[in-house]
């Protein structure tokens, strides 16, 4: 404890000097990301633009592969070392903040105009235990992508959504009605959320066996048994090759599918319909946001900041959802004429006001192997959903409690 | 030139002595320095639990606060400053700092390089309330630092109200004595006296070795063991003042209070009842304990704190004293004499391999210690900032992975096989090595027999098309192979259907996904051993294959009598070493199979690493790494035995 | 000439047959990664089955030949990012570390194979040990020490000295036991004839030993050629990154363009062909067993 103190004290000093020092003269930022093509192309346009509003600031980029960009700052940060800001999905929030060093806390910085400026839930996904740790930049979220020479209306509620897919789906010759990865438990979560079911009640509490998250499951099982309108084994590649040939009439599935569409496809998007299940309420999938952190190690926090808030502010925003081809987490973007025209930005927009952020706490990671496990059981009639969600939940609880055990 | 006993014992003795001596004078120094800080902690804390109520009676904001946290620094002489943070608004209500007067006099709002001390009342305020929802204490809720400038402490604790937290406090201190000195002559005597003591009773002995090395021995420990009865008394010493220093303060505190009751226009909320006792706390505001409800020092609780820090002394001073032993009897008895020759000796061979092994120790050796030193702790995710030592937990890491032997679980069902237990994983990981290994063998070494025929032809556009799998990055080529099992799409499976054979799911049973990573790996490791093989069969001369013709020997004899035990200098190094690489194979399991299903094809490696990196439990997995560690050094002795591989 | 004449007996056909095998076996998921390659498209399946397949169909989709051929995916990725300019860095990276590892591996295996000194089998038992504690857990301590300690973060130096110290506990077994095998008459002669310990390992040991510095040198060329995350982690500068590293960029996180990385790949696995191309005269049956005896 005395080390850490001392530490951190230590770096009050060097703050305090750093901001004695450069309030005037600014600095140079380094930010690392882990974008190529496009979204590259856009992040290093608002960079370019910083930089030529702001003589005296220097800001650099550093692209850094997906794969590594992760364990390069948890490598790196923590140790002194590493950039000034780095952009990354809400999920390894928790574990960073927990491990200590690694990001810097901005609820000083915030003011409330700029906190209006987001969706108030990609807000909440850079928000850990009270505190908020980063501006959010854009999401990611599942909508309704379909197939407009096979559907003509997309289904408002899950039960236009089952008897059109029933009339679509000929598994003889192969057609399905809809198709999605409903074994991977990210998008199986959509169905929980739906009936008010998540992962964790309040804190790391996991209740993967609610009542809610139980309905879902057996709704889920409905369609795959009964109604059977879904693909067997859904992977990535057969809901692609199925929606391609025409086979798939409509999928669930996130902005990075579009660009695997044909291009002799007609589709469309649309909100994922409401469950009738759950009294006509909306099926909420889960939504991943990239944010715009500061590392607690950069010596240039105020300069960085600023840099944030610009990289997150309309200007920026327009360029990143124009050019990047990203959904920002700014609001008044979609105000915009281009944006407001654009039928994708629009779609996903449309989607996100129903999403719940996806947990950023560290014990979310225990969670996937148990999920995945349950959820190919459950689908497989390996078990009853009520027995693998009960597995599930005590594999996770056991997991969660070990880490919490005291000496 | 050996040089005889005597000297070699006085020498040891001087060393000896040195050693000893300066490790007790660090460990006793540390220790009184450790009995000092606590005192000044607990001291510092129980002020500022008593300026805490205070600020919790006034309200916690408002001129009610200034006025009395005005009157409490006026008392206060051992405190140079207080601050009072206000979360909402980014307000300083008070402050009794010398910068914040004037236009910086509080109450005003925070400015920008004032961000440390705003974050400082936010990570408090959070530290409260996770600890409040887990029911655990992990999050300090008093911060004790050294201060920015010169030896003070800055501390600070939370404000709360209603049940929430609203604000801080924060106080510094005056500027604390200097740390105490440890004095340093009875060290020196210690290394001293010794060694004239030895030199006249050498006089008597002689040269005669063993008494020589039993006067050492004797002087040696006896001044050591002096110091540690010297050093264990300065540090009680230090700690008895402790307890009545702070009972004390918890007294005036006490009287300070309650002589700034400020005129009661509000009576004391109840959610912060002032038991002064309960002042003197740890960093999670629970009370010591150390002092009854009145304050008087409870001396049977105090007695059992102490024995046990004494405990932790005497047993580093002793393990330094033992080192300190060793190194006399090793000087002593002539073996540092020996090593020394030893070295110069074989010069040039500790000069070609110096290189290599130094680079070894730095990159290898102390990574490896380090992880070693972590399976005995419980180092995870929340405590990763705390010292090793209050994470220690000794074996139990070990015997949580070693002693569990529910390989079978009975479900709903009938029993099912538990595929996360250590033992299933471990006979797995054997039988994916075993085949792995024997598969990669046997088809780089056919291979490569064949390769190796003479005036065959389009030798070279084979040699170049079989090591393609080795030249490739295997991300790609592994997923290639996981592509080639999908149960819709793979190949494997059209085959199958080509031939009117049911498709088969690959990855839903444990001994197919067994076989799609036992072919993806076979796969990717034969060219290396086929490359081996190729080589190794060049160092056998021709000629012999010619005398064993002559002799009537068939192909298969010569095979087995010439062909496998020239192959064995270089075939025998690629097993051993192919085996270790096999038995952490990590890319091709994470890839291949990810452990479907449900676990089952995991090998220890991987799951070390779902200890690590899912589960967040760094000391747990080190344990799992250093079992993994073990097995595979028991088997290198083993097969070193076996194979004589390291004999010329 | 009765050598000549034995080697004709053993019928060719047969072990051609096998090779045939074996290579179809080989490169058949290599052709896949060719065929993604020169597909123009990014899915890693191609394979387009019609409803109620016939053997046909089946047969067509298992065999790795891409619809269209199509340049664009090498293109793209030669011309979207500096990719030339990485894998020049990877060949520089990966010909120190085969120039470091092989000497220091040569020196060291020659001491464990020629000289009898205390602390030998514990030598090489340490090599060995070195490599059985599990490197996925080693990241963050590898960073500490040539980044935080050493301080050669962003340079090729620090990638080198861990890729090289990497390869040399295999290169000085195998080195060694190769060394075991070459006859020590030979160095004795020498010594009579008054040449010194460096002039014998450089001039009699090593070119005998050609096969095992030969296998040596591919093995720690490899050991540095495909490695990914220790590069990305240490480089902070994209300009130094290595072509692992610039392949990685294509896939990972949600949307992943197989069709370049393979491309990539290929790219990637030609230096090594040629490598091995260079280096298998020394693997080729009968050019310095014979002069051992000789």
């Amino acid at each position: 404890m005395d080390r850490d103190a001392r530490r951190r004290s230590f770096l009050f000093l060097l703050v305090a000097c750093a901001l004695g020092a450069s309030s005037a003269a600014a600095g140079e930022l380094v930010v690392w990301h882990s974008y190529r093509a496009e979204e590259r192309a856009a992040i290093e346009k608002v960079v370019a633009a910083y930089n030529k509003d702001h003589p005296g600031t220097t800001v650099t980029t550093l692209a850094v592969p997906f794969d590594a960009i992760a364990d390069k700052i948890s490598a790196a940060v923590p140790r002194g070392k590493g950039p000034d800001i780095f952009i990354y999905a809400q999920d390894r929030l928790g574990g960073w903040i927990e491990a200590g060093n690694t990001i810097e806390p901005i609820d000083f910085f915030l003011d409330d105009a700029t906190k209006a400026r987001y969706l108030p839930t990609t807000m909440a996904a850079m928000t850990y235990r009270g505190q908020t740790w980063g501006l959010p930049l854009n999401y990611k979220v599942i909508t309704l992508i379909y197939n407009k020479k096979l559907v003509k209306a997309p289904p408002k509620d899950t039960a236009e959504l089952v008897k059109l897919c029933k009339s679509l789906t000929d598994k003889a010759s192969g057609r399905f009605g809809l198709a999605y990865a409903y074994t991977d438990y990210y998008y199986h979560a959509a169905l929980q959320n739906g009936f008010g079911g998540g992962v964790f009640a309040g804190g790391a509490k996991p209740q993967l066996n609610s009542k809610e998250n139980l309905a879902a499951l057996e709704l889920l099982l409905r369609w795959q048994d009964k109604d059977q309108f879904l693909p067997t084994e859904p992977s990535v590649a057969l809901i692609t090759a199925l929606f391609n040939e025409g086979k798939a009439a409509m999928v669930f599935s996130g902005p990075w599918f579009l660009g695997e569409i044909a291009k002799e496809v007609d589709w469309g998007l649309a909100p994922l319909p409401n469950l009738v299940e759950a009294g006509g309420k909306p099926i909420r999938p889960w939504m991943t946001v990239e944010g715009v952190f500061i590392s607690a190690q950069s010596k240039n926090k105020d300069v960085a900041y600023d840099f944030a808030k610009y990289l997150t502010d309309l200007p920026s925003a327009k360029i990143m959802a124009l050019d990047g081809r990203q959904s920002p987490a700014n609001k008044a973007v979609y105000d915009d004429a281009k944006v407001a025209a654009d039928p994708v930005l629009k779609a996903f927009k449309q989607q996100v006001d129903v999403a719940v952020p996806m947990p950023n706490l560290p014990e979310m990671t225990m969670v996937w192997g148990p999920a995945t496990t349950m959820m190919n059981a459950v689908t497989k009639h390996g078990a009853t959903p009520k027995a693998g969600l009960d597995t599930a939940q005590a594999a996770v609880a056991n997991a969660i409690s070990q880490l919490k055990k005291k000496k | 030139m050996a040089r005889p006993a005597h000297v070699r014992f006085a020498v040891g003795v001087l060393l000896a002595g040195a050693l000893g001596s300066g490790l007790s004078f660090k460990f006793t120094r540390e220790a009184v320095r450790h009995e000092t800080a606590d005192v000044e902690r607990r001291q510092a804390v129980v002020k500022l639990g008593g300026l805490t109520a205070l600020v919790g009676r006034a309200g916690g904001d408002g001129d009610a606060l200034r006025k009395a946290v005005a009157a409490w620094q006026a008392q206060e002489k051992d405190v140079a400053q207080v601050r009072v943070l206000v979360m909402a608004g980014l307000r300083l209500e008070a402050s009794t700092a010398a910068a914040d007067a004037g236009d910086r006099a509080a109450p005003r709002r925070l400015q920008r390089e004032e961000k440390p001390f705003y974050d400082r009342g936010q990570r408090l305020a959070t530290a409260v309330r996770t600890n409040r929802e887990e029911e655990t204490a992990r999050k300090l809720e008093i911060e004790v630092a050294p201060a920015a400038t010169g030896r003070r402490l800055s501390l600070a604790a939370p404000v709360e109200a209603d049940g929430d937290i609203v604000g801080m406090v924060e106080i510094e201190t005056t500027e604390l004595p200097p740390e105490p000195a440890e004095p340093i002559l009875p060290y020196i005597l210690a290394v001293v006296a010794p060694l004239a003591v030895f030199g006249a009773g050498a006089l008597f002995l002689g040269r005669r070795r063993w008494p020589l090395a039993a006067l050492a021995v004797a002087c040696v420990g006896g001044s050591l063991v002096w110091l540690l009865t010297t050093g264990t008394a300065h540090v009680e010493a230090a700690r008895l003042g402790t307890a009545q220093r702070v009972a004390d303060e918890v007294k005036a505190q006490a009287g300070l209070l309650a002589s700034l009751s400020a005129p009661t226009s509000t009576p004391a909320p109840p959610a912060a009842p002032a038991v002064p006792s309960t002042w003197d706390a740890d960093a999670y505001r629970r009370p010591l304990g150390l002092l009854t409800a009145d304050g008087a020092v409870d001396k049977q609780k105090l007695a059992e704190v102490g024995r046990a820090s004494d405990r932790a002394l005497r047993r580093s001073l002793l393990s330094a004293d033992g080192l300190a032993l060793i190194l006399l009897l090793f000087v002593g008895l002539g073996g540092a004499n020996r090593l020394g020759r030893t070295l110069r000796r074989n010069r040039q061979a500790y000069l070609y391999i110096a290189p290599a092994m130094i680079g070894m120790l730095i990159l290898v050796f102390f990574p490896f210690f380090y992880g070693i030193t972590l399976s005995f702790t419980d180092s995870n995710l929340y405590n990763t900032n705390q010292p090793l030592s209050e994470i220690w937990v000794g074996l139990r890491n070990y015997s949580d992975i070693l002693g569990d032997f529910s390989i079978v679980k009975q479900g709903e069902g009938g029993s099912v096989v538990n595929y996360l237990n250590f033992y299933w994983t471990l006979g797995f990981t054997i039988v994916w090595t075993v085949t792995n290994v024997t598969i990669g063998v046997t088809s780089g070494l056919i291979l490569a027999l064949i390769l190796n025929t003479k005036a065959l032809a389009l030798r070279p556009m084979y040699r170049v098309l079989l090591i393609l799998p080795w030249a490739m990055p295997n991300y790609i080529t592994a997923l290639i192979w996981k592509g080639m099992f999908h149960r819709q799409f793979g190949v494997i499976n059209h085959v199958l259907q080509m031939f009117g054979i049911p498709a088969l799911s690959w990855f839903d049973h444990p001994f197919t996904s067994y076989l799609t990573a036992l072919a993806t790996n076979g796969w990717l490791s034969f060219p290396f051993m086929m490359v081996v093989s190729l080589g190794a069969l060049q160092s056998i001369p021709a000629d012999i294959y010619e005398a064993a013709r002559v002799d009537g020997a068939n192909r298969w004899q010569a095979f087995k009598a010439i062909t496998l035990p020239s192959l064995r200098p270089a075939l025998v190094p690629a097993v051993i070493i192919s085996v270790v690489w096999t038995f952490n194979m990590f890319n091709i399991i994470y890839l291949v199979t990810a452990g479907e299903p449900g676990g089952a094809t995991e090998i220890l490696v991987t799951q070390a690493y779902k200890f690590a990196f899912e589960r967040y439990r760094y000391g747990y997995a080190a344990a799992y790494s250093t079992v993994i560690f073990a097995i595979l050094l028991i088997y290198g002795f083993i097969q070193n035995r076996v194979s004589k591989a390291t004999e010329a | 000439m009765a050598r000549s004449r034995r080697e004709e007996q053993i019928p060719h056909g047969p072990l051609h047959l096998i090779l045939v095998v074996a290579t179809l076996v080989t490169m058949y998921p290599v052709l896949w990664v060719i065929t993604i390659a020169f597909s123009g498209k990014q899915s890693l399946a191609i394979a387009d089955l019609p409803p109620d397949p016939s053997f046909f169909d089946r047969l067509r989709a298992v065999i790795p030949w891409p619809q269209h051929w199509s340049f664009s995916n090498f293109v793209s990725v030669m011309t979207d990012q500096p990719f030339g300019r990485w894998l020049l860095n990877s060949i520089i990276v990966a010909a120190l570390t085969t120039l470091v590892g092989v000497f220091l591996s040569c020196t060291a295996a020659y001491a464990f194979s020629r000289f009898k000194f205390p602390g030998r089998r514990l030598g090489m038992m340490s090599f060995l040990v070195s490599q059985m504690f599990p490197g996925t857990l080693m990241l963050i301590p590898l960073y500490i020490i040539i980044v935080q300690v050493l301080g050669l973060g962003s340079t090729k130096i620090g990638l080198v000295i861990v890729y090289a110290t990497t390869s040399i506990p295999f290169s000085v077994w195998m080195l060694k036991g190769y060394f075991d095998t070459i006859p020590k008459e030979l160095e004795e002669a020498a010594l009579i004839e008054g040449a010194s310990a460096g002039q014998i390992f450089w001039r009699i040991v090593l070119p005998l030993a050609k096969p095992a510095v030969a296998i040596t040198a591919l093995f720690s060329f490899m050991s540095s050629w495909n490695e990914f995350i220790l590069a990305a982690t240490f480089m902070d500068k994209e300009d130094m990154y290595t072509a692992p590293v610039g392949l990685r960029f294509f896939v990972g996180g949600f949307s992943q363009q197989w069709g370049y990385f393979a491309a990539g790949s290929i790219i990637v696995s030609i230096p090594v062909v040629f490598l091995f191309l260079y280096l298998q005269k020394y693997l080729v049956s009968g050019l310095t067993a014979g002069s051992v005896k000789g």
